[in-house]
């Protein structure tokens, strides 16, 4: 079975209307989007009443290494995108491999993002340093608790694409739904803390 | 159309990989000097391209241009309602700052 299904040429799969995934994620996926959405509401706002200090402070993130944390979530993105495509199509072992991929992306942009707050910590930058790093620390370690949570999700894809008995699409397209808001939530708060003057 | 898809994604990814990659130019084009200064242009741009990054994922990554048309619009909704939000707030704070 494992090896016919890696062998096998991509089947024609029909494009038909349907939500990806389960309704209630997508409630979630509004709903936590508009939590941060508002979040980012408080931030704007206190940043344009002392922009000189945040701009300060600002000026310690590392925006090359934002621009790359980026990239490896984007492509994570990139990866379970794909492996729903290819569930859709029963190439299921290589939806298994690009699930492992994709959480091997985001193992990578939480080390980077551990290595940030660890530096910008030996620099002095800490939670009650300004008000920037403040936003700055409270965000990406929310963010950070979504992508730890992301790897359950991710878990539990690899779990099902393990098992022909448990290789229900709706639930996998749901998980990677999950993955997508972790990656969504990141370019909008990459943009608001890192390029935002 | 499987090979169609997986090529669709992969532009997906390329053109949201190229936006990332012009914040390093927008960010850059902004200072004459070393000194970081405030700047409006910037930070409209930044999160208009936030915005239409938001949109790409939304769209080719999570599925939803195949979507029926109530989640499409559930979702360009959401993209309008945070741009208000965002810009309005930014731009309210500095008219009262």
């Amino acid at each position: 079975m494992a090896s016919a299904d890696a062998t096998a040429a991509e089947p024609v799969v029909e494009e038909v209307a349907h939500v990806p995934g389960e309704a209630d994620m997508w409630f979630f996926v509004v709903f936590e989007t508009l939590v941060f959405a508002s979040y980012f509401c408080v931030y704007l706002y206190f940043r344009t009443q002392d922009e000189r200090a945040f701009l300060a402070a600002q000026s310690a993130l590392d925006l090359p290494l934002g621009v790359v944390d980026t990239i490896v979530l984007l492509s994570s993105s990139w990866t379970i995108a794909r492996c729903v495509q290819l569930v859709r199509a029963g190439r299921y072992d290589g939806a298994r491999q690009l699930a492992l991929v994709t959480a091997g992306l985001g193992a990578v942009f939480m080390v980077l993002k551990v290595t940030e707050w660890v530096r910008l910590v030996h620099e002095g930058h800490t939670f009650t340093s300004s008000d920037f790093m403040q936003h700055f620390f409270f965000l990406t370690a929310m963010h950070a608790i979504h992508v730890v949570i992301g790897f359950v999700a991710l878990g539990i894809v690899v779990h099902r694409l393990m098992n022909p008995q448990r290789r229900e699409h709706e639930t996998i397209e749901t998980c990677a739904t999950y993955w997508h808001t972790v990656d969504l939530f990141w370019v909008l708060i990459f943009a608001v803390l890192y390029i935002v003057r | 159309m499987e090979t169609s898809a997986k090529t669709r994604l992969f532009v997906a990814w390329l053109v949201l990989v190229a936006i990332t990659v012009m914040y390093l130019w927008l960010d850059r084009s902004a200072d004459d000097s070393d000194v970081v200064v405030a700047n409006t242009a910037v930070t409209v741009t930044a999160i208009f391209l936030a915005l239409v990054k938001f949109r790409i994922i939304v769209r080719e990554f999570m599925g939803v241009r195949h979507a029926p048309v109530l989640l499409r619009r559930l979702t360009d909704g959401l993209v309008v309602v945070i741009a208000a939000a965002l810009l309005g707030t930014y731009l309210v704070g500095r008219a009262v700052a």
